[in-house]
């Protein structure tokens, strides 16, 4: 039985088919009869509270159904999920007072409204009354530096701040479970900094907001997320921290160390060697270096990325983990 | 809090919104003022052909310019309330916009009470405008208990919104080509009277053709309302076109709202909410 507290979305053996619409009507008047899409296969497994999960996978590997289920805004064909004890099919009101959704989609606001008058519209809609709701709304947009916007048409803002503006409207209810569909896809590197900080800040708050984290930004998924899944063809084919997913596909690491001085010379020299994670030759050949009189100038350390680990399960060498 | 609370609020969400994109589009209103003008003046000027001519045994139609506005403004609102719902769907399903609402916690009946919302308002305005540029102008003169005419009003209106919500459902499901639309809309202005008696179609039509008639709630509504505006008949003489209008109502609302979560299911079972 799932615990409440422990998990705040739990999802057990969940499929969906998207069926072929009217499909024995086109039948009928013989048209063409699209098959149906088969999007996610027997799906299981928990996000704990409070916890940055992430999910990562090619584009159609199911992440935005996957997404959309946890949302209410999809139905599954089997199986079943919760957010904090609640269906998603059986309860959805109760799960959509608990789910803020921001999608990297443009389309989902009013273009002729200013940012502040599509937030006060969304607020008025979770049942904000409108002192909170304008509120909440300034504290947001300090939060997301939209200040100098909130009267700008939505239609006039560019891409980035349309996408921190979606990031707004799935927290002004302060929800406890925030879904981010790409969260810095637009974002210039300093804002998407920014984002990444604020978006690990909500999980550390009291009590902790737990983000259910989709990106193509693999190292930004490194950075943030505590456990990452791995989902390709509509099966999550690995679960794990980023650390344990990465030494899946080799334990081995390549360390690079520029040196000057070694043996009795001036000029600096890069020298490589490959290790396996944990062993002691780094330690040891940094030391028979400094003993040949050499002066360490820089180590760097390549190893494998979740890059690595999403190629090796689509080339499908590996098993499931 | 529950929701039959935050209803008001999350209505008034819908109409402020309604009305930021209606002022977002100055022109189009005024020129609206424009045409209802011109119509009801143009209306003035056929009336003029007939003045004198009409056979008594329409009663209604002793002032036909009187009659035609009540029928204008009438239909205006029926209009409303069969298309309105759709419209709003397919435009919010065209702006992908329907997804973000329905991901907000507001359940059903309070998308389809809300969507309208400001429609209404903005069909009441112009509607008042036929009526009131009838009056104004052209010496038009209005009899009978307002009251029993909002009554007739309001109640035909929720029955043709049930039209709507399965119209809006087909919308949902279909994406487009609402016959619902289609044959309320001309069906309405033809066969309920709003331009001419609907027994001059059963005497020149039919029997057959002529009874459609009986079947559109539009024309029990606008029956009454001539009834008590034109003729200044009270609420006894009225109880016919309100019995029927109530059973219209309760066979059509809770098939409606029925289909309609059925509609939505099946979009959200097909994953085709923001698809147009």
């Amino acid at each position: 039985m799932t615990n409440v507290s422990e998990f705040a979305i739990s999802i057990r053996n969940l499929s969906k088919t998207y069926p072929s619409p009217f499909r024995r009507l086109r039948a009928f008047f013989r048209r063409a009869v699209k098959d149906p899409v088969e999007a996610l296969r027997d799906v299981s497994f928990d996000v704990r509270t409070g916890e940055i999960f992430g999910l990562i996978g090619r584009n159609g590997a199911g992440k935005t159904t996957l997404t959309k289920i946890v949302a209410t805004l999809v139905q599954p064909t089997t199986g079943e999920v919760s957010v904090l004890g609640d269906d998603s099919v059986r309860h959805d009101e109760a799960v959509r007072r608990k789910v803020g959704l921001a999608t990297a989609e443009e389309r989902s606001f009013y273009w002729r409204l200013t940012a502040e008058q599509n937030l006060m519209f969304f607020a008025r809609l979770h049942g904000l009354s409108d002192r909170t709701a304008k509120q909440r709304i300034s504290e947001l947009f300090v939060k997301l530096e939209l200040e100098e916007l909130a009267r700008r048409r939505f239609g006039e803002m560019s891409t980035g701040n349309k996408q921190r503006l979606a990031v707004a409207r799935a927290m002004l209810s302060q929800p406890p479970v925030l879904l981010l569909d790409e969260p810095t896809r637009s974002l210039d590197p300093l804002a998407a900094a920014r984002m990444r900080e604020l978006i690990r800040s909500q999980a550390q708050q009291d009590p902790p907001v737990t983000i259910f984290l989709t990106s193509h930004n693999l190292a930004e998924v490194e950075t943030l997320c505590e456990r990452v899944a791995i989902i390709s063809g509509g099966r999550i084919r690995a679960i794990n921290t980023p650390q344990h997913l990465r030494s899946l596909t080799s334990k081995s690491e390549q360390v690079y160390v520029t040196v000057s001085g070694l043996n009795g010379t001036n000029e600096s020299k890069r020298i490589s060697f490959t290790r396996q994670s944990g062993d002691n030759q780094l330690d040891e050949k940094l030391r028979d270096l400094q003993q040949r009189g050499a002066r360490i100038l820089d180590v760097d350390v390549e190893r494998a990325t979740l890059f690595d680990v999403l190629e090796l399960y689509e080339s499908g060498d590996t098993d499931e983990h | 809090m529950n929701s039959l609370k935050l209803l008001p609020r999350r209505i008034f969400a819908f109409v402020a919104r309604d009305f930021r994109l209606f002022v977002s589009y100055r022109m189009q209103f005024f020129l609206r003022i424009v045409s209802v003008l011109a119509v009801v003046t143009t209306l003035f000027f056929i009336s003029k052909i007939f003045a004198g001519f009409t056979d008594p045994q329409y009663s209604q139609w002793r002032d036909p310019l009187a009659t035609w506005l009540t029928g204008l403004a009438v239909l205006n609102y029926f209009m409303t309330g069969f298309s309105s719902l759709a419209n709003s769907i397919r435009q919010e399903q065209m702006q992908g916009t329907l997804e973000s609402v329905l991901l907000t916690p507001i359940n059903l009946p309070t998308v389809i009470v809300a969507s309208s919302a400001w429609d209404f308002l903005e069909t009441t305005f112009f509607s008042f405008l036929y009526l009131f540029f009838g009056r104004v102008f052209f010496g038009v003169h209005y009899r009978g208990s307002f009251f029993l005419a909002v009554v007739f009003l309001l109640l035909t209106t929720v029955v043709l919104a049930c039209l709507g919500i399965l119209s809006a459902s087909f919308a949902m499901v279909f994406k487009r080509g609402d016959p619902f639309g289609i044959f309320l809309g001309a069906g309405s202005a033809l066969f309920s009277g709003v331009f001419f008696p609907t027994q001059l179609l059963r005497q020149y039509a039919g029997p057959k053709l002529g009874s459609i008639s009986l079947l559109l709630p539009a024309t029990y509504g606008l029956d009454g309302i001539r009834q008590v505006l034109i003729e200044g008949h009270g609420l006894a003489e009225v109880t016919q076109p309100l019995i029927t209008l109530l059973c219209f109502l309760a066979v059509l609302l809770p098939f409606s709202l029925w289909v309609f979560g059925r509609a939505v299911k099946r979009a959200k079972r097909e994953g085709s909410l923001i698809q147009y």
